[in-house]
This record gives C-alpha cells, structure tokens and sequence, in this order.
C-alpha cells in the first residue's frame, strides 16, 4: 500500500512520462508499487480527468457556439466510456457488477451532468428528477427499498416541485422585466454565461480525481480499521475476510436491510435524540419560510382610516360586560379605551 | 446482481457518489441562476447520500439509511428556506441572478 507522502510524486512522475511520450512501460514503472494495489493506474485516473474537466469546461453555458458545446459533450462521453470500461475491465475478474448497476448509474451521471450544463432551469430541474430517479435505482441495488420510496416521494414527488414552482414564477417576470430577447432562443443572461466555467470544472475535477484515486488506492484498508466490537462478530460470522473480498452482508442481513420495519426500529431506539431534533427543524423551517415570503402590505394610516367604515351601529350589549359592546371605526377618543377586535 | 455487497461493489457505488458529489460542486461554483445553484446543493446531497446507504449495505447496519433520511429532512427544510429567500430576493430586483446581489459581499 502506497501511503500518501509518496502517493503524490507517484501520479506526477506516471502522469509527466505518459505526457513525455514515453512507453506505457516505462509510464507504469515508477509506479510499480501502486499498479499491485491499485486497479487503474494514477496517471490514467489523472489524465481522464484532465480530459473530463476539460469537456466540461467546453459544455458549461458560456458565449459559445453550440457545435463546440457538442465537441465537449462527445469528449466527455469518450472519458467517460473509457473509465468505465477500466473499472470493467478490472471488476471482470471478480465477478462483475450486474448490468443494472451500469445502467442506473450512467443515467445519473448523465443527467446530473445535464443538470449542470442546460441553460434553461426548467430541464435542470427535470433532468434532476431523472437523477432521483437514477438514484433510487440504486438504492434498490442496495437493499435499500424503503429509502428508495421515500426518495423518490420526498425529492421527485415534494423539493422538485417547489423548485419549479419557483423556476416558473421567477422566470416569468424576469422575461417581463428583461423584455430584450423576444426571440426567445437567446437564454437570459444569468443562464447563458458561467462564472468562471474554467476555474469551477478544474476544482471540480481535482477533487473528483482525488476521490477516485482514494477509493481505489485504500480499498484494502476498509476492513482493517474495525474498532466495533459487533461488526467483528458478524465479519467472524460470515468467513474468511482476510483479503477484504467478503462483505458482512449475507442473506439475513439483507433482509433486514431491506425491511422498513427494521428501519423504524433503528430510528426510534438508536437515533431518537436525531428523530425529534429533525422534526424541530422541519417544523422551524415551515414556520420561517412562511415568515419569509409573506409579502408585507404596508398602508398607510390615512388610508387605513379611510377604508374603515365609519357608520356605527348603536352597540347592543349582550351582557353587563363592557368589552362586549361592538365598536366600529370610530374616532372618538373615549371609545379608543375599548379593544376594538 | 452478486448476493454479497462486496468490497469491490462499495468501491463503484462510493465512486458514483463521489462523481456526483464532484458534478454538484461544479455546478454550484459556476451557475449563476440561484434557483439552478441550490438544485446542485441537492445533487450533492444526494452524492453524499449514496454513500451512506453503500457504507450501510456494506456493513450491514442500518445506520446508513438513518442518516438518509436525516439528510433528507434537511434538504427538505433547506429548499423551503432557500426557495423562500430566492423569492424575496427576486421581488427585490426581479432577478435571480447571483451577480446582481454583488453588494451583499462583505
């Protein structure tokens, strides 16, 4: 296992002998140590997400034409296509991953890339629901029926649809407001041109390549670090785990995995404490967005005055009290003494 | 579908989650639509979310998608929130673009 001080000049060695021409040999020399452990080589993790950073770069809403956007979109597919088939490639030996795990996940990451790149708001957010959607696949692979459901009702079926709500009563007025594109093709600026496209996909891109470069490289190391007592036991239970090939997650569990029930359980006696402080802030979040977007009607005394009828009904006292006697807009300032509601 | 949720089966699914999570970032740093810039809050979120139901499923326990759920609690209160300031901000200017609220830097 490579730790992280000598990990470093390893991609940059790999990565400047692939730039430098040299032969793949010699390219997965200095990295030797690392090509045992590791499934795709540093300096082919590196330079996919060169290349995918830069097709998003070229995809990301900017002053462009639209044929270079599609350039982006088909380099982007290409990276892609070839990690996966690395990952394939290297999954192909210990049994595969099922073809429903590629599907559903190509189709998140497609549609959470659209996400990001369409100019238009109302496709983001549909195309988000195809992510949720994508997503809820996934959790089904998982076991994770019940999480799926409520994934799929809370995110697709309650957030998305304020979100275009929202989309669609900001949008409007701003092409009242804006008024200068009529056309209709031109998307409002705000859409249409990036922030420093350049800067976001780089980022974006160098934190992504870490991440992978992490979670193969340590793979191996998941089962080492296990200070609960109980996931011992059940890593005891179900075999051999000495390679790290075995997961505890045999038949029984995925049954309880996969039972809402169980999961209620779980919530209610280990994340009690967690339950309530959520439903807390669920109910201080409607409280305050209700307290937020009411709009403030503010009239003056004037005119509060004058839309108070004046004719006053001879007060009828139903009983001896006092207060029960109706008073109607008036100014005299004996009757001010009376709550007027 | 293999029966067992093995190591290697962790490692993609923490790979797509990471992919998202990185997708969101980008999105989030350079759309200047705020309605489109907490839409790629959310898609972090859900890259975040996919790891815990993975790290769960991998240890059996279902502690992952507890976590799940409290994460969707609070994207649920987040969008109320950010969806309600987005509407007093666009009644303020009649836009929802981040750059015309450049005077709220400090």
């Amino acid at each position: 296992m490579v730790d992280p001080q000598t990990a470093f000049p390893v991609v940059i060695s790999s990565l400047l002998a692939e730039v430098a021409g040299t032969s793949a040999q010699a390219a997965t020399g200095p990295s030797a140590a690392s090509a045992i452990t590791s499934p795709v080589s540093p300096g082919a993790v590196v330079a996919l997400c060169i290349v995918a950073g830069l097709a998003t770069w070229l995809m990301l809403p900017g002053k462009r034409e639209i044929a270079i956007r599609r350039v982006g979109a088909v380099i982007l597919t290409a990276a892609a296509l070839i990690s996966a088939a690395l990952l394939m490639r290297w999954t192909a030996a210990q049994g595969g991953m099922g073809a429903y795990f590629w599907i559903f996940s190509a189709i998140a990451l497609v549609s959470s890339i659209r996400v990001i790149t369409h100019t238009k708001p109302v496709y983001s957010a549909l195309y988000f629901v195809l992510t949720v959607f994508a997503t809820a696949g996934l959790f089904v692979l998982m076991w994770a029926e019940f999480m799926a459901a409520a994934l799929v009702l809370i995110y697709a079926g309650a957030i998305l649809i304020t979100y275009v709500f929202v989309i669609m009563l900001a949008s409007e007025a701003a092409a009242i407001g804006a008024g200068d594109n009529p056309a209709g093709t031109i998307p409002p600026e705000q859409d249409g041109i990036s922030r420093s496209p350049l800067l976001a996909s780089a980022v974006g891109f160098v934190l992504a390549g870490l991440l992978v470069y992490l979670i193969l490289d340590k793979r191996n190391e998941i089962h080492r670090d296990v200070p609960h007592a109980a996931t011992v036991a059940i890593v005891n239970q179900s075999g051999d785990t000495a390679h790290g090939d075995k997961a505890p997650g045999d038949t029984g569990h995925r049954e309880e995995l996969a039972s809402a029930p169980a999961l209620g359980k779980e919530l209610v006696e280990n994340h009690s404490i967690n339950l309530q402080l959520s439903a807390i802030l669920l109910t201080l979040a409607m409280v305050g967005a209700i307290t937020l977007a009411r709009r403030r009607v503010i009239v003056s005394e004037q005119d509060r005055l004058a839309s108070v009828e004046t004719v006053v009904v001879p007060g009828t006292p139903t009983d001896d009290n006092p207060h029960s006697i109706l008073v109607y807009g008036t100014t005299n300032p004996r009757h001010k003494a009376y709550p007027e509601n | 579908m293999p029966d067992v949720f093995t190591n290697i089966a962790l490692q993609h699914y923490l790979i797509v989650g990471a992919l998202m999570f990185a997708i969101g970032m980008i999105g989030f740093m350079c759309r200047r639509n705020l309605i489109v810039m907490f839409l790629c809050s959310e898609l972090m979120l859900q890259g975040v979310a996919i790891n815990f139901i993975a790290f769960g499923a991998f240890w059996g326990k279902l502690s992952g998608q507890a976590f799940v759920i409290f994460i969707l609690a609070i994207a649920a209160a987040e969008a109320a929130l950010a969806l309600a300031i987005i509407v007093l901000l666009f009644r303020q200017k009649h836009t929802v673009d981040s750059q015309a609220f450049r005077e709220l830097r400090g």
